[in-house]
């Protein structure tokens, strides 16, 4: 593949976020201008319309796309994107801006997902109605079906699950903008109303509203908008066969996280993942994923997860903090603005600014998306200078 | 000689014990019914029965199916062409349903055998099934049950003769359903039975009898529709029938099938016949009719079948009544019913040689098996070079499996499985079963059923469900 690639040439100067929840009394409009100004103001952007040269934003539950975001923040006169990629479209955002701005065509551009799923009257996920056979199937169910074989063969337990769900319980009671902020314990997770087997309700996320934006722009222009800018050293998505139908699918990993790990530490130059990671925010839709993907990430052997949950590695003060915000767990996974606010999580961390969840010096930050059945992998990998 | 050259039978292994209708707890042993549960309906049963009766035949040998129920789901549009491709049938089968009547099941088994014996058919099979409602706390809810039976009519290597039959049509409204209504009504119960069953029935047997020059000591066994209990017995002393002749009419046990209660009873006879032995039929609807048989020595030689004793076994009985209700959408609820306009019929047309034949394909590059099908094979990326290659008839295995207690049902948790089967994945539900039976490894075999209704349209495909051993067969 003819690769230039896109490392060290385009950073994030700003970002912003809204309170992600059951935002009631919030239309989406209001998300977005939250969600944007505060990435302006961190940008220290003072005239958007003059400004931003470009927009990409994602959302999975809106139709209006591209309209609701310019009618929401007046950027009119504005080339606007939408992207559509399952869980992954909040990371395919950041990459399809990251590409346009490498490749010449702006400077400036803004980066925005968002969702409000809590606009429709239901509790938890749509059950999916495509087709005769589609049907039932719930996110819950396509992701549990690892579980069984991966406890099967790897002598893994509920317990295992519920200690990650207590640590993204911990870390979301420190971060100001998250849904959850309550401290679970083990018996809670176990003893809660079950899901999908193994899932209980405290190994899924939450349904939440949310929005949350990065400004980026040429690597050279950071120092106009930031102090301390943070370089994009790597963006993927890739997509994998549907395990539900792939004849080689082992049922113990995810196939294109592992594919899509293998090309961004190439763009990212990442040989040790484990060494050269500081911090990484995982897609944790329900326990398992994240459990599953520290391995198809190859921050560990298969198999080996559950023992480095139990040690700590993956804690605020471990070798290898994850989910420092609490995750998809605390924020829920409006599902547009899940990969943007990973960035927003990681950029704070990059630059020292997250507060009582701020992990020790970290130089290199991970946030990664796995959606779909799942089918599809984003990961992108931030650096300072 | 025409007559049945093979059986089968369904019978849904949900069981509601009486006691729970009437507001009582349910003893061990008491009276129950079958009750087709949620994702079972008349199509279901009648494919099941279809393909128990089919099972180590050729199906290709089958000319004509004739679909027989008061209670196929749709007004306009055809139940035997649905059941014919569930079946896997040939494309130019004869496909024909017979409604209107309880008596349209052994109507359709004489129609079949005329068209045998006349030539214009060498096999056709004719299934009988119904799922018919009583309002709930109503006599007529506790009187009924759901099944179906399955007959192929040919000439060849028959297992009992069709000899002859009798039949009076009579006008009269006792039993009915109108356009659109979801229970069954009945007239006063004194004047359906003195003024229709009772004298109908007599009247069939006594001109078959007749015209055949028999008497009624002359059978062996007769299988004897009858509303209930206790109209059966009157019928049962006016045509001085003894006890050993009669067929176990299942009452407490199945109940009332309607179109597929005589036929089900004529497979229960069918399965502990013996050659030589002589069958009596009898049959009630808008009029009655009386089919007489004979048991040839070929019953002996047909391989044992999946019949009705095999099913009456296999009970799960509900624990309450309210989860009968939820599974017929009987129960209040604060939710509307969801106003959606279904699934396209472009989508069941295009998709109806997997969903509805559980057909997969098998890529003739690298001869893997894969399903649903795709242009592209998924293994060796060859394009459109596929055979297709039938699953429905295989026996699979669950590879992964999670306990779904968040998709609506009446009796959660849902078991969603990914099974195997000849090397291909389905994402798959599994039914008879329970959480503690379902394990990796765990062999399956698949069962057509309801998978949801879309804009008042039911949507049928297939599901998994324990393979018994061979000792339960």
């Amino acid at each position: 593949m003819a690769r230039e690639g896109i490392r060290d040439k385009v950073a994030i100067v700003g970002v912003g976020a809204c309170k992600f929840g059951e935002n009631w009394d919030q239309s989406p409009s209001d998300m977005i201008v939250d969600a944007a100004y505060g990435a302006y103001a961190d940008a220290g952007i003072e005239n958007p319309q003059e400004q931003i040269d470009a927009v990409f934003s994602g959302s999975l539950y809106s139709n209006k796309g591209p309209h609701e975001l310019s009618d929401a923040l007046k950027l009119f006169n504005k080339p606007i994107t939408e992207v559509y990629n399952y869980c992954a479209t909040g990371t395919d955002t950041l990459r399809c801006g990251v590409m346009s701005i490498a490749a010449g065509m702006y400077d400036t551009v803004l980066v925005l997902g968002y969702d409000k799923p809590k606009d429709r009257g239901v509790s938890g996920p749509s059950v999916m109605m495509d087709g005769v056979r589609d049907l039932p199937k719930t996110p819950a169910s396509w992701f549990s079906l690892c579980a069984a074989t991966y406890f099967d063969k790897f002598g893994a337990s509920r317990e295992d699950l519920a200690r990650i769900a207590v640590k993204n319980h911990h870390n979301g009671t420190l971060a100001p903008l998250s849904f959850l902020k309550r401290e679970i314990t083990i018996e809670d997770a176990l003893n809660a109303r079950m899901v999908s087997w193994p899932f209980g309700l405290y190994d899924c996320c939450a349904q939440t509203d949310g929005a949350a934006a990065a400004i980026i722009t040429r690597a050279d222009l950071a120092k106009n908008y930031s102090e301390k800018p943070v370089l994009v050293k790597g963006v993927t998505v890739i997509a994998g066969p549907n395990p539900q139908k792939d004849p080689s699918n082992d049922f113990l990993s995810w196939k294109p996280t592992g594919w899509a790990a293998k090309d961004v530490y190439e763009q990212a130059g990442i040989t040790n993942p484990r060494e050269q990671i500081d911090v990484a925010q995982l897609h944790d839709c329900f326990t398992l994923t994240e459990l599953l993907s520290y391995e198809d990430l190859g921050f560990c052997e298969k198999g080996e997860a559950r023992h480095l949950v139990k040690d700590g590695v993956f804690e605020l003060t471990g070798e290898l903090p994850v989910n420092t915000d609490g995750g998809l767990k605390t924020f829920g996974h409006p599902t547009g603005a899940t990969g943007v606010r990973m960035l927003y999580e990681n950029v704070l961390q990059l630059q020292g600014r997250a507060e009582g969840r701020q992990v020790k010096n970290p130089q290199i930050a991970l946030s990664h998306n796995i959606g779909g059945h799942p089918t599809a992998c984003g990961i992108a990998i931030l650096g300072l200078p | 000689m025409t007559g049945i050259q093979c059986y089968g039978a369904y019978v849904p292994r949900t069981r509601l014990p009486l006691a729970l209708i009437a507001g009582r707890p349910a003893k061990e042993d008491g009276p129950e019914k079958s009750v087709a549960w949620n994702d079972e309906d008349s199509v279901t049963m009648a494919v099941s029965a279809g393909l128990n009766c089919l099972r180590g035949l050729d199906r290709s040998q089958v000319d004509a199916l004739f679909f027989a129920s008061t209670t196929y789901p749709f007004r306009e549009k055809q139940g035997a062409a649905l059941i014919a491709k569930a079946l896997d049938l040939r494309r130019d089968v004869r496909t024909a349903d017979h409604s209107g009547s309880l008596r349209a099941g052994t109507i359709a088994l004489r129609s079949a055998a005329d068209a045998v014996t006349a030539g214009s058919a060498r096999s056709v099979l004719v299934i009988a099934s119904d799922c018919r409602m009583g309002a709930p706390g109503s006599s007529l809810e506790a009187d009924f049950g759901d099944g179906a039976a399955a007959f192929l009519i040919s000439d060849r290597d028959v297992i009992a003769t069709l000899d002859d039959s009798f039949s009076v049509s009579d006008e009269i409204v006792d039993v009915w359903r109108g356009e659109g209504e979801a229970f069954v009504h009945t007239w006063e119960n004194r004047f359906v039975v003195q003024e229709g069953y009772t004298p109908r029935s007599v009247e069939a047997v006594n001109g078959l009898l007749e015209r055949t020059g028999s008497a009624i000591s002359d059978f062996q066994r007769v299988a004897l529709y009858g509303p209930d209990r206790r109209s059966h017995g009157g019928v049962v002393r006016a045509l001085k029938l003894n006890r050993e002749q009669l067929q176990d009419p299942l009452f407490g046990k199945l109940g009332n099938a309607g179109v597929a209660f005589a036929p089900i009873q004529l497979a229960a006879a069918l399965e502990t016949a013996q050659p030589g032995e002589r069958l009596l039929v009898v049959n009630y609807g808008d009029g009655a009719e009386a089919t007489a048989f004979t048991v040839t020595e070929h019953v002996e030689k047909l391989e044992r079948r999946r019949g009705v004793g095999w099913h009456l076994k296999r009970r799960r009985p509900l624990s309450s009544y309210d989860k009968y209700l939820k599974s017929r959408t009987l129960e209040a609820s604060e939710w509307q019913r969801a106003k959606d306009p279904g699934l396209p019929a472009t989508i069941h047309f295009r998709e109806r040689d997997e969903d509805v034949s559980l057909r997969g394909q098998k890529c003739r590059a690298c001869q893997t098996v894969q399903f649903p099908n795709q242009r592209v094979c998924e293994t060796c990326f060859a394009k459109d070079d596929f055979d297709s290659y039938r699953l429905s008839d295989r026996i699979g295995k669950v590879v992964t499996f999670t306990f779904d207690f968040f998709f609506p049902t009446p009796d959660p948790p849902t078991i969603v499985t990914i099974s195997e089967v000849d090397g291909a994945r389905i994402h798959l539900q599994l039914v008879d079963c329970t959480p503690e039976d379902t394990k990796i490894g765990l062999p399956i075999e698949f069962t057509f059923r309801r998978i949801h209704e879309g804009g008042g349209r039911p949507n049928y495909y297939w599901k998994g469900t324990p393979t018994p051993s061979q000792d339960a067969e």
